[in-house]
């Protein structure tokens, strides 16, 4: 899974074509902790589907806060970039799957 | 960590100790969390007359027997709290603080927290609505927050938060002194509603409103789409089916979280079919 960084969200994520999947995280958020292994997992089985990424909200702010990411974690799919669906706080492993299958 | 349990139990009311006493006999690895007293709604009952075989007995009465009933069987009540947990697909992680324990299946027995939504409370959860104003804090900073805070423990993220945000309000909801750093304004006033467009903006009260740009609302207990990201729940209760299983795999719940009537012996009843439906599942997942 490719970690983001401000200058290249625009060509990665605005500028691409298909589905992307962002995960916002920070180092001390408990939940994202939680919910990283099981994106990972999603990243194996879905990764030649959707582009999946995470992006440290800390580090990257401005891109925070265009996305009006309030609460983290927060993961946004994106097609052909444009937001298409946003989900705040953790979600269970079966419920995420059932979302990102919608997108495959 | 320890190793990981067969069956967590959320709750030590009659829902969770029936749970609780179903899955021991089995011979499933438990463990129980809730507190001392058991259920504080036990305390309170002064006589019960619907509890079969126990007639005209007091709740502190009726809590004693269960007391005995748990003690012989050596089912140990963990006294912590539950503040998260997430569904990890083949196992539970629940969250104390900073630490954790795991299961394989889980049943909420959580009871029922009687205080009121506010109006647009859930609508803006997550768009500037929280319930762990320490996780989100660094999200404020500069900015306005408020806090609504129901207990003391409440203070100490006030003044956590504090050092981070532009502004801090503080609406205490009981009446105590408080250990409030300086700078954090005092609101003596009751919440109302929150309001906003696609983000909070501000908080009425009865009083007046405030301007703010996040509401940190700080209780005892949580609700349990709270407590379980992703959990179903279906007019303020959990949705289960006859098994008592919710719409997470391995997670049953039981008692007055799952629905009207709020009664002891419906609530042991569930708990016995939650902790039941809870042995099988452990069991299917072994041998699998
Ligand atoms: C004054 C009064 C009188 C009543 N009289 C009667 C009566 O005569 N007959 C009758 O049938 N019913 C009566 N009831 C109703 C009865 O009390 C409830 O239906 C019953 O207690 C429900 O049991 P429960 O196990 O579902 O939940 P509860 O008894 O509410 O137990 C829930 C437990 O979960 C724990 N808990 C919650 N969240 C967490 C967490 N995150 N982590 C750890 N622990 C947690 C709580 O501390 C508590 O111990 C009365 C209630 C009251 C208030």
């Amino acid at each position: 899974m490719k970690e983001l960084l401000e200058n290249d969200f625009t060509e990665e994520i605005e500028n691409y074509d298909g589905v992307a999947l962002v995960d916002f995280w920070a180092p001390w958020c408990g939940p994202c902790k939680m919910i990283g292994p099981i994106v990972e997992q999603l990243s194996e089985e879905l990764g030649d589907k959707i582009k999946f990424s995470k992006l440290n909200v800390d580090d990257n702010e401005a891109i925070a806060r265009k996305y009006k990411v309030m609460s983290i974690p927060t993961i946004m799919v994106f097609k052909g970039g444009e937001v298409a669906d946003t989900l705040v706080g953790f979600r269970p492993k079966q419920e995420l799957e059932t979302i990102l299958k919608k997108y495959v | 960590m320890e190793d990981r349990f067969d069956i967590a139990i959320i709750g030590s009311g009659p829902a969770g100790l029936s749970a609780a006493i179903n899955a021991k006999i089995r011979n499933k690895k438990i463990i129980v969390f809730g507190s001392r007293d058991l259920s504080n709604k036990l305390l309170k009952a002064p006589k019960i007359n619907n509890y079969l075989g126990f007639y005209d007995i007091s709740g502190v009465e009726l809590k004693e027997k269960f007391k005995q009933h748990i003690d012989h069987l050596g089912i140990e009540i963990t006294y912590e709290r539950i503040n998260n947990v997430y569904a990890m697909g083949d196992y539970f992680a629940l969250m104390v603080n900073d630490k954790m324990y795991e299961a394989t299946a889980l049943v909420l027995a959580t009871g029922m927290e009687s205080s009121k939504l506010l109006k647009g409370e859930e609508e803006f959860l997550g768009k500037g609505v929280g319930y762990c104003a320490t996780c989100d804090a660094p999200l404020y900073k500069g900015k306005v927050v408020t806090i609504i805070g129901y207990n003391r423990e409440a203070e100490e993220e006030a003044n956590y938060v504090n050092e981070l945000a532009g502004k801090l309000y503080y609406i205490p909801m009981y009446r105590k002194d408080m250990k409030l750093d300086q700078n954090i304004e005092i609101v003596n006033d009751i919440p109302v509603e929150v309001v906003g467009e696609d983000h909070v903006q501000s908080l009425k009260t009865k009083k007046g409103e405030l301007t703010t740009d996040a509401i940190f609302v700080l209780k005892d207990s949580i609700s349990p789409a709270q407590l379980v990201p992703g959990l179903a729940i279906e007019n303020e209760h959990i949705k289960v089916d006859r098994n008592m299983s919710t719409n997470l795999k391995g997670c049953f719940a039981a008692g007055d979280c799952v629905g009207r009537p709020y009664q002891y012996i419906k609530a042991a009843g569930e708990g016995l079919i939650a902790g039941q439906s809870a042995v099988a599942y452990v069991d299917s997942q072994k041998n699998k």
